[in-house]
C-alpha cells in the first residue's frame, strides 16, 4: 500500500470519528442542525459521483432529492396526528379535509380525484422504497434516452435543469395530493421497530451520521472498482473507451442513476430531521448551491465534495446569524465560489491533494539524500 | 493460403449526394499489414470510419472473418475484434499511464461484471509487458495529459495492443512525430506484424517503406490500385493521380 493511501484511509477514519463524537460537543439545537448539514455532505457526494467522475454535470440533482423527500413525507404526513382529526380512525392528510369539495367522503381513497394515490404511502417502508426507487428509476429512464442520444456536457446540464423546473412546477400545481407551495409539513416521526426517531435526540444524529459513513464508504469503494476506472476514462474520452469496446451509455446511466439514488435518500434523511417537504427543494438555487458545495471541495474527490457542502452550511449558519453578514453572506460565498474556480479547479481536495503530494515527495527526496550521504560515507571509508 | 481477416465488399456512403466512399472492395489477410494511401480527401479516413462503425454506411457489406459486422454499434465492433487509432491522438488524460491501460485490458463491456476490485495478475503483466513495448515503463505512474506528443501517440498504440483486437486500424501513426520518434513507432508497428492484422494510413513515406507489404492507394473514393511498394510506385495511374512524376522517395 503506498503512503498516499495510507494517508486517504487516515483522513477518511479522522472524519468519521470527527461526526461520531459531535454529539459530545453539541447541544440538542446544534446537533439537529449538524444533522442536516450531514444530508447535504451526502448531496455533496452525489454531486461529485455524477460531475466529478461521470462528467456530468447535472444542474437538476433537486429532482432526486426533492423525490425522495416527497416520498417518504407522504408516510410520514399519514403518520402524523394531524392527520388523524375528527376521531376518525383512518389517516387523510390534513391540507386535503380542508380543501375537500363540500360533500366528498373523508377518506384517502376518494377525498379527491388523486388521493388514492397515497394509499400504499399508510405503510412507511412503501415510502421508504419509493424514496429511492423513484429517483432511480427517472434517472434511468432520463439516462437512457439523454445519453443514447450521445448528448453530453452543457446540453446535458440543460436538460437536467429544464427538468427540475418543470416537476417544481406540476409538483405546485398538484396542490390537492401535494399541499402545493406549502409543502407537506406538521409530518410524524420515522419509525424503526417501536422506536421513533425524534429529530432533535442524539439517536436520531447517530442515525444520519452512520449513512452518512456507509455513503461515503460506498462511493468511495465504488470509485475504486474497475467499473469506477472506466468511468473516469469515459469522463475523459468518451470516444476512445467507446473504441476500446465500453457501453458508455450503460456507464453514464449507470452512475447516474447511483448519484440520483444517493441523492434520493439524502432527501428522505433531510425530511426525517427536518420534518418537512416543499417544493424550494426543487428550486434551482438550491441545484446549484449544491454544485458550488462540490466544486468548493473539490468535485473530483468523493469526501472533498462531503465536507464542503458540511463546512459551507456551518459557515454560512454561523455567519448569516450575525449582524450586518447576513446578506453579505450571499457576496462572500459567491466570492469564494469564484476564487475557488479561477485559483482552484479542483476545490480544497484538489489543493490538498497536492501539499500531500509534495511533502511526500520531500519525504522521499530526502530520504534518498540521506542514502546518498552514507553510500558516500562508505566510499570514504 | 492464409486466411481473410477483414473482407469490405463494395463498401460506400453517400453524404447527400457526395460519395466520399464509392463501391471500395479490399481484403486483407490474417497478419498482413495494408497501408492505405491517398491524397487529401481521397476517402481513407472515412473508410475507417466506416469499418470501426462511427460512420454508418449505405452500400455495401464487412466482414470480420465470417461475421457480418456491417453498421453494428462502435462498441460491438470493437469487442468484436476492431481496434483503432485516430488521427487525433485519444488517450485517457486524467488517468496515469498504467491505469489507461488497465482500462484497455477489460475484456467485459458492461457494468455489473466490473464491479469488482483490481484487474487481475494476467491483466497486470499484460500491461507491464505493453509498458516496455511502447518504452513508457519509466512513466507508468504518470497523468497522461503530461505526456509528449510522441509518447502519448504510443501510449494510444499500446492502448490497442492491451485491447489486443484482431485487426487493428491505424490512421496517421506518425502525425506530428520527429524523425527519431517516427522510427521507434515503425518499430512497435513492426513488432504487432504477425499477431495482428493492421491497416494503416499514412503520408510519411519513409515510414511506408519501413512497414509496407501492400499497398492500396485510394482516388476520390476507389481503389485506383494495389500492389507491393515497387509495382505502387511504378503505375502510371497512381504516378498521375497522387504521387506526382516523381515517384516515393
Amino acid at each position: 500500500m503506498s503512503d498516499k493511501r495510507r494517508f486517504e484511509i487516515a483522513i477518511y477514519l479522522a472524519f468519521f470519528a470527527l461526526i461520531m463524537c459531535a454529539p459530545l460537543l453539541l447541544d440538542p439545537f446544534w446537533l439537529n442542525r449538524i444533522a442536516k448539514y450531514l444530508v447535504f455532505g451526502m448531496l455533496g457526494i452525489a454531486v461529485a459521483l455524477s460531475w466529478g467522475y461521470a462528467g456530468i454535470l447535472n444542474l437538476g440533482q433537486g429532482l432526486f432529492f426533492g423525490a425522495g423527500a416527497y416520498m417518504i413525507a407522504m408516510s410520514l404526513k399519514l403518520a402524523s396526528p394531524t392527520s388523524l382529526q375528527q376521531g376518525s380512525d383512518k389517516p387523510v392528510p390534513d391540507f386535503m379535509l380542508w380543501n375537500a369539495e363540500p360533500g366528498a367522503p373523508t377518506e384517502l381513497c376518494c377525498i379527491n380525484k388523486a388521493s388514492f394515490l397515497w394509499l400504499p404511502f399508510q405503510n412507511q417502508w412503501f415510502g421508504v422504497a419509493m424514496g429511492l426507487l423513484v429517483p432511480i428509476v427517472i434517472a434511468t429512464v432520463i439516462g437512457v434516452i439523454v445519453f443514447r442520444k450521445r448528448i453530453s456536457g452543457v446540453f446535458v446540464s440543460i436538460i437536467t435543469l429544464a427538468l427540475v423546473l418543470l416537476v417544481r412546477l406540476v409538483v405546485i400545481d398538484a396542490q390537492p395530493i401535494t399541499n402545493g407551495f406549502n409543502g407537506l409539513t406538521d409530518l410524524g416521526w420515522f419509525k424503526v421497530g417501536g422506536f421513533e426517531f425524534d429529530p432533535y435526540i442524539v439517536p436520531t444524529y447517530y442515525f444520519v451520521a452512520i449513512a452518512l459513513c456507509l455513503v461515503l464508504a460506498g462511493a468511495r469503494l465504488l470509485i475504486e472498482t474497475r467499473a469506477g476506472l472506466i468511468l473516469q476514462a469515459i469522463r475523459d474520452d468518451q470516444n476512445r473507451a467507446r473504441y476500446l469496446g465500453f457501453d458508455v451509455p450503460l456507464y453514464q446511466t449507470f452512475f447516474f442513476a447511483v448519484s440520483a439514488g444517493i441523492a434520493g435518500l439524502a432527501g428522505m434523511f433531510y425530511v426525517v430531521v427536518s420534518e418537512f417537504a416543499s417544493p424550494t427543494f426543487m428550486d434551482l438555487t438550491f441545484s446549484i448551491t449544491m454544485v458550488v458545495w462540490a466544486a468548493v471541495g473539490g468535485r473530483s474527490s468523493i469526501l472533498g465534495a462531503c465536507i464542503g457542502a458540511i463546512v459551507i452550511n456551518m459557515i454560512s449558519a454561523t455567519v448569516s446569524e450575525t449582524q450586518g453578514f447576513a446578506e453579505a453572506w450571499k457576496v462572500i460565498i459567491g466570492l469564494i465560489f469564484v476564487l475557488v474556480v479561477l485559483y482552484l479547479p479542483r476545490g480544497f481536495a484538489g489543493l490538498a491533494h497536492d501539499m500531500l503530494d509534495s511533502f511526500l515527495g520531500h519525504r522521499k527526496a530526502a530520504s534518498s539524500h540521506t542514502a546518498e550521504v552514507s553510500d558516500a560515507s562508505q566510499l570514504a571509508e | 493460403m492464409a486466411q481473410t481477416a477483414l473482407t469490405i465488399d463494395g463498401l460506400g456512403v453517400d453524404f447527400g449526394g457526395f460519395k466520399a466512399v464509392d463501391g471500395v472492395t479490399l481484403t486483407v489477410e490474417d497478419g498482413e499489414l495494408r497501408v492505405l494511401l491517398g491524397a487529401n480527401g481521397a476517402g481513407k479516413t472515412t473508410l475507417m470510419d466506416l469499418v470501426s462503425g462511427k460512420t454508418k454506411s449505405t452500400q455495401g457489406r464487412v466482414f470480420l472473418h465470417d461475421t457480418d459486422i456491417t453498421n453494428w454499434e462502435e462498441h460491438k465492433i470493437a469487442r468484436a475484434g476492431i481496434g483503432r487509432k485516430f488521427q487525433i491522438p485519444s488517450v485517457f488524460k486524467d488517468l496515469t499511464v498504467r491505469e489507461n491501460l488497465k482500462v484497455a485490458s477489460c475484456r467485459n463491456p458492461g457494468v455489473l461484471p466490473n464491479l469488482r476490485f483490481g484487474f487481475g495478475k494476467q491483466a497486470n503483466r499484460d500491461v507491464d509487458q505493453v509498458l516496455e513495448l511502447i518504452g513508457l515503463a519509466e512513466a507508468a505512474n504518470r497523468l497522461a495529459a503530461y505526456l509528449s506528443h510522441g509518447q502519448t501517440q504510443w501510449l494510444e498504440l499500446g492502448l490497442l495492443i492491451t485491447q489486443n483486437p484482431k485487426v487493428i486500424l491505424l490512421d496517421e501513426p506518425t502525425a506530428g512525430m520527429t524523425q527519431a520518434e517516427t522510427h521507434k513507432t515503425s518499430e512497435i508497428v513492426n513488432s504487432l506484424k504477425g499477431k495482428h492484422t493492421l491497416i494503416v494510413v499514412e503520408h510519411d513515406m519513409a515510414f511506408v517503406r519501413e512497414i509496407a507489404e501492400r499497398i492500396t492507394v485510394l482516388h476520390l473514393g476507389q481503389v485506383l490500385a494495389e500492389g507491393s511498394v515497387e509495382q505502387i510506385e511504378t503505375d502510371p495511374k497512381v504516378r498521375a493521380a497522387y504521387l506526382g512524376s516523381k515517384g516515393i522517395s
